[in-house]
């Protein structure tokens, strides 16, 4: 097995009086596919938030490459390689393809311009196009903004973006919504492209048969507390539903 | 890319051109100049653009901030007062603080006015600091915080000022048509036309108007993108707030004076030359050219009212009918219907 | 955390700024003696004069001030100047004429912002027995209030056009060109000077065409924008009526930055400092000046002769006339006519 990547320990959080986390900890391999599953409310979205620094965790440990991190903001999260799909895509609506993805590290031109933050547009979209064909999106050329395209096209801008810019972790948030079955197909397609560059990948899901089809593990969430983390060989469908909603008793893992 | 793509693509390049935004604007203040000539054929005179830039130059630098700040998803009602304060401020260190009245004219005023213009875009930067304090530490929305601060600027201008213009140090010839008979720009009106121009630059060219479009347009798809939205609010506040203040020397130049009554409801001229000029003021859109065009169909609608003889109130109806027309445009855009 | 702490002492610091200034303002000094109507002589001679007028902005209320205060001092009593920062209204009016009146002074001078909205205030003062006076201003139906003090708008519009008629030096058989700056369609001083002005051209100077009006809602950004345009519509423009400060501002400085000073008459109304010294450098042909000092003073040293002697003013209403400002006037006079504030 590979070395340990990320890894978040007994981590809480609370908004207000709601507990959304409550001693939750998870563990990524590099070259791995970890599903995330849980039922509405089971605390997914705010572990996310956590993992890739757009929330801070009221309590518990977040260790990257065995050394213990904290994300003040989402740019550090970014700069040490981890990129996060979010649900909802995180795209702006009003840029174009190629400032999307190079959003927050545009390219600036040479000399004083590029000192006064003066872009280089061009490159931007010859390198977005040529990353985004690399990680196996198409997307056509055009200086539209990105709310003309499909919904099926933006989410592939998102995933491409985040699967560019990865270094060492992928969290996809969602990634299958409102695709049709063939556009699932790339998108897991996608997962396990990244899987054979050595990245880590968390993946989650509420499309059970995707994450069965692709993940190497799956950790599964009830009320903010992780109920289940095992290979997934060791699921069906069945089971995993169960341990979802809950007619599974399952032992709490220990931390480790 | 396949020979039988390449007609498509000259079509989809004049249809990008004719539907833009600028040239249907364009074709508005032509339509407006056109009119307003047959009307009263002075009109269509190199002093009546004389007229008409001197009365944009005061209110462009105003729209210009405001541009931003309504892309970046905000809105700025402040810069009316700030722009009263700052000519005030300006003109009050000017005679009061440095002893220069109106008796100094000409070249001879040029010192104490580079002092005062500096006091002028200080005080508005000072007030867009103040407004950024509010907005991002207090986390009031725009529309209350910058009405709070507006109601405070003009009544600390009205108590600098004790209600009354304070004069000062002037070159009127600063504000006149260079050559009234064919150059209508004044040397105030050139260097408005380069700070505007500068900051269009800014605002469509730099990393820091991608990220004043992004917040605008997904301030939390901004925020996971690494950018630090508080900061780059400030710094748009701040600089609205210095536009703000240089509008109020401008003003101070046409009039010899800073006058406390100047600001009063001159946001709305702004904002109403950004809305017309196409932006949302949901944010994420909007471009400076037709803000600077915008501005321009509402000077020559009130100078050509004017000029014919019409009674002003017919201003405001023209002006809504404008609004009202860009705010319809907007909504049918394709980009806005794929939502 | 930290945000919920500095957001409660910011709203606590204001509360009890505010605390502290309401505290301040109610401990002022109060009427010693309640005043008796009749002639029986008030007994004691602290008496207490309220001054609400119309809003603290406008210079005109300014120079106001000045003689209230000056009158005041000289009779011994007690002056409470209040009205509002800025928004001349009936709306925010009222309610600072109820707050004065809970303090129960002896007389009340009031500058009604509206004939009919302030015509219960006053019936309460009277009621409690407060004299009242109105200057500048008045209230529809006068039969309560003891006398009514205002500049002649009327008069001042006349006088400016004998003014303009003087300096385009009118002759019989010519036809000039002139126009009118205004603030307002429909103040009530605006509307007077105007009349004023047309029927003595009319009247006088029949040669004289008033081509054109504009408004400039107190902005004199606006009305230098007016002569901007007046002057490429009309080239031969011969004069230029501005009908109060803000635009006589703005006017002047419109024909300034067009070099045309001295080429067409420019006669203003109100006496602001800046526009006063503008007389000796030929901008401004003249300026047409009122006395608010002199209102003030009359209407609290009218008052205080009733409250302590109980004698009623022998003119119920009275009228200052206004005062031509022009290349002729010596310095003194100047001086004495500028607005002044503190």
């Amino acid at each position: 097995m590979k070395e340990v990547i990320y890894e978040v320990k007994g981590v809480s959080k609370r908004y207000g009086s709601v507990v959304a986390l409550d001693g939750a900890s998870l563990k990524l391999h590099a070259g791995e596919v970890v599903g995330l599953v849980g039922d509405n409310g089971a605390g997914k979205s705010t572990l996310v938030k956590v993992l890739s620094g757009a929330h801070m965790p009221d309590g518990g440990q977040i260790e990257l490459d065995g050394k213990q991190v904290s994300w003040s903001s989402p740019r550090e999260a970014l700069n040490a390689g981890i990129e996060t799909l979010y649900q909802d895509s995180g795209l702006a609506p009003h840029l174009t393809v190629s400032k999307n993805v190079f959003l927050g590290r545009e390219i600036t031109k040479r000399g004083l311009l590029g000192k006064l933050g003066f872009l280089d547009s061009k490159a931007m979209e010859e390198k977005a196009h040529s990353e985004l064909e690399r990680v196996g999106i198409a997307v056509p050329a055009s200086n539209r903004s990105v709310s003309q395209l499909s919904g099926g096209q933006r989410q592939a801008v998102a995933i491409g973006r985040a699967v560019a810019w990865a270094r060492k972790v992928i969290i996809l948030d969602e990634p299958t919504n409102h695709l049709g079955a063939r556009q699932a197909g790339e998108v897991l397609q996608v997962i396990k492209e990244a899987k054979k560059k050595g990245l880590g990948v968390i993946f989650i899901s509420h499309t059970l048969p995707h994450v069965l089809e692709v993940t190497d593990r799956i950790v599964v969430l009830r009320l903010g507390k992780v109920v289940r983390d095992a290979p997934t060989s060791e699921f069906t469908g069945d089971t995993l539903v169960g341990t979802i909603t809950g007619t599974i008793q399952t032992i709490p893992e220990e931390d480790a | 890319m396949s020979s039988s793509q390449q007609p498509n693509l000259r079509l989809e390049r004049f249809k990008a051109v004719a539907g833009n935004q600028n040239s249907i604007l364009l074709s508005v203040l032509i339509a407006l100049a056109i009119v307003f000539t047959l009307a009263e054929p002075k009109f269509f005179s190199v002093a009546t653009a004389g007229n008409i830039l001197t009365d944009w130059g005061s209110i462009v630098l105003l729209a210009a901030g405001q541009t931003l700040v309504i892309i970046s998803g905000g809105i700025d009602l402040s810069v009316g007062g700030t722009l009263a304060i700052s000519g005030v401020t300006s003109a009050w260190v000017m005679s009061t603080v440095l002893g220069f009245d109106i008796t100094t004219s000409g070249s001879d005023a040029y010192p104490p006015l580079l002092v005062g213009g500096l006091v002028a875009i200080g005080t508005g930067l000072l007030v867009g600091l103040v407004n950024a304090i509010l907005i991002t530490k207090l986390r009031i929305v725009p529309f209350v915080a910058t009405l709070s601060t507006m109601g405070a600027t003009l009544g600390f201008a009205i108590i600098i000022s004790n209600g009354m213009p304070i004069g000062g140090p002037n070159d009127f010839s600063l504000i006149s048509p260079i050559n009234p008979t064919w150059m209508p720009l004044s040397w105030a009106v050139i260097g408005v036309i380069i700070v505007v121009t500068a900051v269009g630059l800014f605002l469509h060219k730099s990393r820091f108007g991608l990220h004043t479009y992004a917040i605008g347009s997904n301030s939390f798809a901004a925020r996971a993108a690494g950018i630090n939205v508080e900061r780059h609010l400030t710094k748009v506040y701040a600089l609205a707030g210095a536009l703000a203040g240089l509008a109020g020397f401008y003003v101070y130049l046409r009039l010899g004076a800073g006058s406390p009554s100047s600001g009063v409801m001159r946001e709305l001229d702004a904002i109403a030359a950004v809305v017309i000029g196409g932006a949302s003021l949901m944010g994420g859109i909007g471009r400076m050219m037709g803000t600077i065009i915008g501005a321009l169909i509402l000077f020559t609608v009130q100078s050509g009212l004017i000029m014919a003889g019409v009674a002003p109130d017919w201003k405001k109806v023209v002006v809504a009918v404008l609004i009202a027309a860009a705010v319809a445009a907007q909504t049918l855009r394709p980009q806005n219907r794929a939502r | 955390m930290k945000k919920n702490y500095f957001k409660k002492a910011v709203a606590l610091a204001g509360a009890a700024a505010f605390a502290i200034g309401l505290a301040g303002c109610a401990a002022e000094e109060e009427a010693v003696v309640a005043p008796t109507t009749g002639d029986t002589a008030v007994v004691a001679e602290d008496l207490t004069i309220a001054f609400v007028m119309g809003a603290e902005s406008d210079p005109f209320f300014q120079a106001m001030k000045l003689g209230a205060e000056e009158e005041a001092a000289a009779q011994g009593v007690t002056l409470i100047w209040q009205g509002d920062p800025s928004n001349y209204s009936p709306e925010t009016q009222i309610p600072i004429v109820d707050a004065v009146l809970a303090q129960q002074p002896d007389g009340l001078v009031l500058i009604p912002t509206d004939p009919t909205a302030l015509q219960a205030s006053v019936a309460k003062a009277v009621a409690a027995g407060i004299a009242v006076a109105n200057v500048d201003t008045r209230v529809g139906d006068l039969s309560d209030v003891l006398t009514f003090i205002t500049g002649d708008n009327e008069d001042g519009g006349a006088k400016a056009a004998e003014a303009i008629a003087n300096a385009i030096g009118y002759a019989d058989g010519e036809t000039y060109e002139v126009v009118i700056g205004l603030t307002s369609a429909t103040a009530t001083t605006n509307v007077a000077r105007k009349e004023g002005f047309e029927a003595t051209i009319a009247a006088n100077y029949p040669g004289i065409n008033i081509v054109d009006v504009a408004y400039s809602e107190s902005n004199p950004e606006k009305a230098a924008t007016n002569v901007n345009n007046w002057l490429t519509k009309y080239p031969d423009l011969d004069g230029i009526f501005a009908i109060d400060g803000t635009n006589a501002s703005g006017a002047a400085a419109a024909l300034e930055s067009k070099g045309l000073v001295g080429q067409v008459a420019l006669v203003g109304y109100d006496a602001y400092p800046d526009n006063v010294a503008k007389i000796e450098a030929g901008i401004f042909t003249a300026l047409i000046a009122q006395d608010p000092a002199a209102e003030a003073r009359l209407a609290i040293q009218t008052l205080v002769d009733y409250l302590r002697n109980g004698t009623a003013p022998a003119n119920a209403e009275v009228v200052i006339p206004n005062v031509t400002l022009d290349a002729n006037t010596s310095a003194a006079d100047l001086v004495k006519y500028t607005y002044v504030a503190n």
